[in-house]
């Protein structure tokens, strides 16, 4: 399943985006008719712009919908004996999300338009599924955090075929999520969330949902 | 003509990249010829009018490439083919000048000739003769002066970084104080729009122009760009909905005060300027009460949720009461009984 969802993630990712070139005004190949001005926006020591873009602003909302997808579940559970360990995976989260908000100022990127929707759904997603039960919780954490470390790796293969050491910073922090994303995945299994009732049926759906996420928030 | 099939020639650069005129796709076809002929018609271009030997070096075009500027002194050169074009070590030759570069330096010049011939070929035509080229070098662009303008505005965003970025240097090296964002924003918008005032006559039709279908997605993604630098250097770090509001208040403020300033004939502008402040201090206002709604927001939940909290445990205070005046009242028997049962179910209630 990974091996199909790769090559249309990396396609999606390196597919051709007018680049942010530098000031004045260009012709752009393929363009059509008229020159095609380009931003005043420099590119910044030659990174590959709209490549770097789609990554952060793509895993900022995830970290986003993350955070609230362990705020809803702490809002059901919090105060029964999963709650701690809930709680723990939140704050790391937080943590994510904080670097996140850095580098999106650092690159200059904007984030996705559809933030107020994810607030809403994340929140809706974890409450629902701490609704289920604790197995029920743990199975979504399972699920969206198999999901999110797919998601990264394919992102570090990217940033590794574009020029692993132009993005070395950035590749070292996605490569220690994804490592804290796997740990949550495991911690999610540890308690049970495999014996949940229609385990299958509630992972494939919630996984489907974070694929839809990720298209959509690449791109608008 | 001879004029005619240079013009063409010369939009096929010597690597043969495809052109982005939309003039001839069968030009692609021209990289197959040796690319001498793009310099010999490019020469006999610039030797078309020959009595404009002037010096056309703009140095304000040169920070704009990215590739350094080859050309130097075309019109000192002799006319044929050039003989240093393999050049030494395979380079190429001084005077190759990309199709970008040419077309660049063309509206550069033209803009001198807008206010006396508006957005239009024409003022293309001049600007491309005082460069010594043929007045046929107006065909490499649309007749309606597209190009122009979009040149005209890219150009003018570009000075705009350049300022906010000079004054960012200033307050961090501590020569100069951080402006509070309204004064920023005002200052800001103010300088970017005085740029227009050399072209004010002309500029609703460069407005119209821009707003063709055609032109529509490279003006939008020029105005957003510009709006987005000037919010970057006011420090705005925002990661949220809030990068939306503000560009898009933004945006509103600068297309309103552009159209005031249309139609502004008081001197230097100042009814412009005052519009300008006024719709600024509007904004901050907006952004003031809009917090402030928020706060009084949270402030009335959490009063609410107090409000439930007591109302529950009074109600379970009263129970509890209820409960144990009744089993004091059976521990000693009462005439009065009725009269309690009554009075204890009115105190319930």
């Amino acid at each position: 399943m990974a091996a199909a969802v790769v090559p249309a993630l990396r396609c999606s990712l390196l597919q051709r985006w007018p680049h942010r070139c530098g000031p004045g005004v260009r012709a752009v190949p393929g363009a059509g008719a008229a020159l095609r001005p380009c931003s005043s926006r420099v590119a910044q020591d030659g990174i590959n712009q709209p490549v770097i873009d789609r990554i952060i602003r793509v895993d900022h909302a995830g970290e986003y919908g993350a955070n609230r997808i362990y705020a809803g579940q702490m809002a059901v559970l919090g105060r029964s004996s999963v709650g701690p360990v809930i709680q723990q995976m939140w704050n790391q989260e937080k943590n994510h999300l904080k670097k996140f908000n850095e580098l999106m100022v650092a690159y200059r990127v904007r984030p996705t338009v559809l933030l107020p929707f994810w607030n809403v759904a994340g929140f809706v997603l974890g409450a629902g599924s701490a609704l289920l039960g604790k197995k029920g919780a743990m199975a979504c954490t399972v699920a969206v955090e198999e999901s999110i470390s797919e998601h990264y790796n394919n992102q570090i293969r990217t940033l590794i075929e574009e020029d692993p050491e132009k993005y070395k910073e950035l590749l070292q922090v996605i490569k220690q999520f994804r490592d804290e994303e796997q740990e949550h995945h495991d911690i999610g299994l540890e308690h049970d969330a495999e014996a949940t009732p229609a385990y299958s049926v509630l992972k494939t759906a919630i996984q489907l949902g974070c694929k839809a996420a990720i298209f959509l928030s690449e791109r608008i | 003509s001879a004029g005619g099939t240079g013009a063409q020639n010369l939009s096929v650069t010597e690597q043969g990249r495809f052109s982005s005129s939309s003039k001839d796709r069968t030009l692609v076809r021209c990289q197959q010829y040796p690319p001498l002929r793009t310099l010999q018609a490019s020469a006999a271009l610039r030797a078309a009018s020959d009595e404009h030997k002037k010096e056309p070096w703009a140095s304000s075009s040169q920070q704009h490439f990215e590739s350094p500027p080859a050309e130097h002194q075309p019109e000192e050169k002799p006319q044929g083919p050039h003989p240093s074009y393999t050049g030494q070590g395979g380079q190429e030759s001084e005077d190759y000048e990309s199709e970008e570069q040419l077309q660049h330096r063309i509206l550069t010049a033209a803009l001198e000739f807008v206010p006396e011939h508006g957005w239009t070929a024409e003022a293309i035509a001049e600007g491309a003769k005082t460069l010594g080229l043929s007045v046929a070098a107006a065909g490499l662009f649309h007749s309606d002066g597209s190009e122009l303008i979009l040149h005209f505005v890219s150009d003018c965003n570009t000075k705009l970084t350049e300022l906010l970025k000079k004054e960012q240097k200033l307050v961090q090296l501590g020569e100069a104080e951080k402006k509070p964002i309204d004064e920023f924003l005002r200052d800001a918008v103010e300088a970017r729009l005085r740029m227009l005032i050399p072209y004010i006559e002309k500029w609703p039709q460069a407005l119209s122009v821009l707003l063709l279908p055609r032109n529509i997605p490279s003006s939008l993604s020029l105005l957003t760009s510009m709006i987005d630098d000037i919010w970057h250097y006011a420090g705005d770090q925002s990661t949220d909905f809030n990068w939306y509001t503000r560009r898009a208040v933004l945006t509103a403020i600068y297309n309103t005060t552009e159209l005031v300033m249309m139609q502004d004939s008081s001197p230097g502008f100042e009814d412009t300027w005052r519009f300008l402040e006024n719709r600024v201090a509007d904004a901050m206002a907006m952004s003031n009460t809009a917090t402030q709604v928020q706060s009084t927001g949270e402030a009335v939940v959490q009063g609410l949720m107090g409000a439930a909290v007591t109302v529950s445990n009074a109600g379970t205070c009263r129970a509890v009461t209820a409960e144990f005046l009744l089993n004091v009242s059976i521990c000693f028997p009462n005439p009065n009984l009725e009269n309690n049962m009554e009075k204890l179910s009115s105190f319930v209630t």
